[in-house]
């Protein structure tokens, strides 16, 4: 399919979703193994299959890294003295957020209804998401009772979370951090406005600047529900990175892993312009930020693909 | 002029959008002041009116006519519009009446007429605390149930019903029971007795209310089955007890009415049945079956009761009338409740349609979710007239809007009534997405 802007520019790429829909179909449950039988519950969600996913569009040859999310997170979450439950996708589906917000009602509440057998099967009590959609449907549009659904940067400023002194107190680092409006402004209840600039500012050599909107006034990201990447929603991008630019960050910190896609796309693109780099800041996770200032290396040695570590091909098109 | 420099202030920046949104805006749009254009021109209308009236008194007396005395037995009654006072006045007796410090400068006398007095201006009084019973700001009724029915049963049914009992003599000549004794002597009674008539001040307008409430609610779309449990549960509860009491408590049932036992026990079996199964299925079936229920349920029910009348009359015209003669003095929950109870679960069970539908009828166009829509911002059509809430509201797309909206919400964050702009595309892109599937989405 050979579109205006190319294949690649073209997300969700269609036989990813189609494959999504058809593993919705199945809903035998195979068995399950988990490691640490836990009332606390960690979900990934798609932040494993993002990175394949983004390979299989042609669109991440950047250095962003979804997976590095699920390390942070069981590091952080063995930090404040958890060891949760890994509700990984060998038996779980798909959250459904996507094909909610896509208008696939059907698809979504099969996978609902499985991943609510399962859940309660299990016997969860604290269901912690590290990405801002999951948290959204887990806690809005599933009914899990008895289940408390938090959003881990709730949970590790709950416990306390303690980062230790980074070292020298020289010029701070100015960390930006975007409210995904999936945990803010779209939350009736529970909107997680104040954890993650909490959080922010118990690293020491950090220090918390506001984008131009903030809270319930941030802009978007540009892509919701993975539905569109063309040059429009590209400019949305580019004017949220900017007010980025404008305060002088160094870092830009998002909790969605689909701002993070979009971030870092760009980001990526922008450092291969003629005129040089235009975000001289980094893209990441609030939780990828938070580990790599605590000590000890991450659980599975860090899920980094070796690939990448080479230079991109300047401005490769898929 | 003050509304050319308003005009041309918002005007300015885009066509119809100010500049500057948000509470700290500059752009304040002033209306016309209260002092002293308003007050002014309510001054003038009010002379005119005062002058028209003196007018004609003074030389179009209308013709009053001599004047009632109450030594003739005449029904005296006040205009239409004071007769609830006139009734409240005549209600005042069933109040206990007594005097404090007899003899005393300071004797107080609670009568029937203080008590009327106090009765009259209960309206008054209820006018006065409107403001602290209900504190929304909300003005449409649908949004603020609890006031608009309150007022719907009280301002309007309870008045009616005090007006009528104003009347009292009149209704009780003029309804009768049919005089059913073959002697000389009338036997026919008021069909409406006095009592009933009194429960009137109670009863409807609290059926009313509730009523009201629920029916209220249930346009605001919210959700009705706790409300409705309770309701309809106790009303059938109520019929139930009231035949039953009818049946077997010695006394309650005439010696004349005696042989027609049986007939009597179908027409209370059809009313205590009627409101037992509209309970029942407000309690055991899910929403959208109980509504049907419920329909048919009454159907059912007013049809059995009118047939059975019919063919009474046909066959067995005396004991039709002694079976009236026990039923209408007990009209206060055997005629009332059983249709109450359907009506109000039928109404409380409606669904609506479309819900966002409804919701954003509210959108009163103020154009703040066009200013912060980030999708505008890059759309190479947005200053021409691209505006994705708008659109979508006038059904002006052809998937445009609807498709390209990014669902962030910055609308909803701004928008003055808290409309979720975000929940409407869920549901309209539901729609078309069910439209495209095999089964025309009926099992999403």
């Amino acid at each position: 399919m050979e579109t205006e802007y190319g294949p690649g520019r073209t997300i969700p790429h269609p036989v990813l979703f189609r494959l999504l829909d058809a593993e919705a179909d199945d809903t035998t449950i195979p068995e399950i193994k988990v490691e640490h039988p836990s009332e606390y519950a960690y979900y990934p969600g798609c932040i494993d299959y993002y990175d394949q996913e983004m390979q299989f569009s042609h669109m991440n040859y950047g250095d962003t890294n979804h997976g590095i999310i699920f390390d942070s997170s069981i590091k952080l979450l063995r930090a404040v003295g958890i060891e949760p439950m890994i509700l990984d996708r060998s038996f779980m589906k798909c959250c459904g957020h996507d094909q909610l917000w896509q208008g696939k009602v059907d698809v979504f509440k099969k996978m609902r209804d499985y991943n609510t057998t399962i859940i309660q099967k299990l016997g969860v009590k604290t269901l912690v998401t590290s990405c801002a959609e999951g948290y959204r449907t887990f806690r809005l549009d599933y009914k899990l009772p008895g289940v408390r659904v938090v959003h881990i940067t709730q949970i590790l400023y709950e416990r306390g979370l303690r980062i230790p002194p980074q070292g020298d107190g020289g010029k701070k680092i100015r960390v930006a951090y975007q409210d995904p409006c999936r945990s803010c402004r779209q939350m009736p209840v529970g909107a997680v406005y104040e954890e993650p600039r909490e959080l922010i500012k118990r690293v020491d050599t950090a220090e918390l600047v506001e984008l131009k909107t903030f809270r319930a006034d941030a802009q978007c990201c540009g892509v919701a529900q993975m539905m569109y990447c063309n040059d429009k929603t590209k400019g949305i991008t580019a004017k949220r990175m900017d007010e980025a630019t404008e305060v002088g960050a160094d870092y830009l910190l998002t909790a969605c892993p689909k701002c993070l896609t979009h971030f870092g796309c760009l980001h990526h693109e922008n450092k291969w312009k003629p005129g040089g780099e235009r975000y001289a800041y980094r893209v990441m996770d609030i939780t990828q930020f938070l580990a790599e200032r605590l000590p000890g290396d991450y659980p599975t040695g860090g899920n980094v693909d070796l690939r990448r570590k080479e230079t991109p091909a300047p401005g490769r098109r898929g | 002029m003050e509304i050319e420099r308003v005009k041309a202030k918002v005007l300015e920046g885009r066509p119809g959008f100010p500049l500057q949104y948000g509470p700290q805006r500059a752009d304040h749009q002033p209306g016309i002041p209260f002092w002293p254009q308003e007050a002014t021109r309510d001054f003038v209308v009010i002379s005119i009116l005062v002058a028209i009236m003196f007018f004609l008194s003074a030389y179009v007396t209308p013709l009053l006519g001599p004047a009632r005395s109450p030594q003739l037995s005449e029904l005296i009654v006040p205009d239409w519009y004071l007769l609830f006072s006139w009734g409240l006045l005549k209600i005042a007796d069933i109040f206990p009446q007594f005097v404090i410090g007899d003899g005393t400068p300071l004797e107080t006398r609670f009568d029937a007429a203080f008590w009327g007095d106090i009765l009259s201006g209960i309206p008054v009084i209820f006018l006065l605390l409107l403001p602290f019973l209900d504190r929304g700001r909300e003005a449409r009724p649908a949004k603020a149930p609890f006031r608009s029915a309150l007022g719907i049963s009280f301002l309007i049914v309870w008045i009616f019903f005090a007006s009528l009992y104003s009347i009292r003599e009149v209704v009780a000549e003029r309804w009768q029971t049919p005089d059913i004794d073959p002697g000389p002597l009338s036997t026919a009674t008021a069909l409406i007795p006095d009592d009933t008539m009194k429960l009137f001040f109670i009863v409807p307008p609290v059926l009313v209310f509730f009523g009201s409430y629920v029916a209220l609610r249930r346009l605001g779309y919210q959700h009705m089955r706790r409300w409705l449990v309770p309701l309809c549960s106790l009303g059938a509860i109520g019929v139930a007890a009231h035949s039953l009491a009818i049946l077997l408590v010695p006394g309650w049932l005439t010696p004349l009415a005696e042989p027609y036992r049986l007939e009597l026990v179908v027409f209370l079996a059809i009313l205590s049945l009627s409101s037992i199964l509209a309970a029942l299925a407000v309690l055991r079936l899910p929403e959208t079956k109980a509504r049907k229920a419920v329909l048919l349920v009454g159907a059912v029910a007013l049809a059995a009761f009118l047939g059975g009348f019919l063919y009474l009359d046909r066959t067995n015209p005396t004991g039709l009338l002694f079976i009236l003669a026990v039923l209408y003095p007990n009209m206060n929950t055997l005629l009332f409740l059983p249709p109450f109870v359907i009506v109000t679960a039928w109404l409380g069970l409606r669904r609506p349609y479309s819900s966002y539908e409804f919701l954003l009828n509210e959108c009163y166009q103020c154009g703040k979710c066009h200013t912060v829509c980030p999708v505008t911002k890059v759309e190479d059509d947005a200053l021409g007239g691209l505006n994705l809430v708008y659109n979508t509201f006038k059904k002006q797309h052809d998937g445009v809007p609807l498709w390209t909206c990014l669902a962030c919400d910055a609308c909803s964050a701004v928008c003055p009534l808290d409309i979720k702009y975000s929940d409407y595309i869920l549901e309209e892109r539901a729609k078309s997405q069910g439209r495209l599937a095999a089964d025309g989405g009926k099992e999403a």
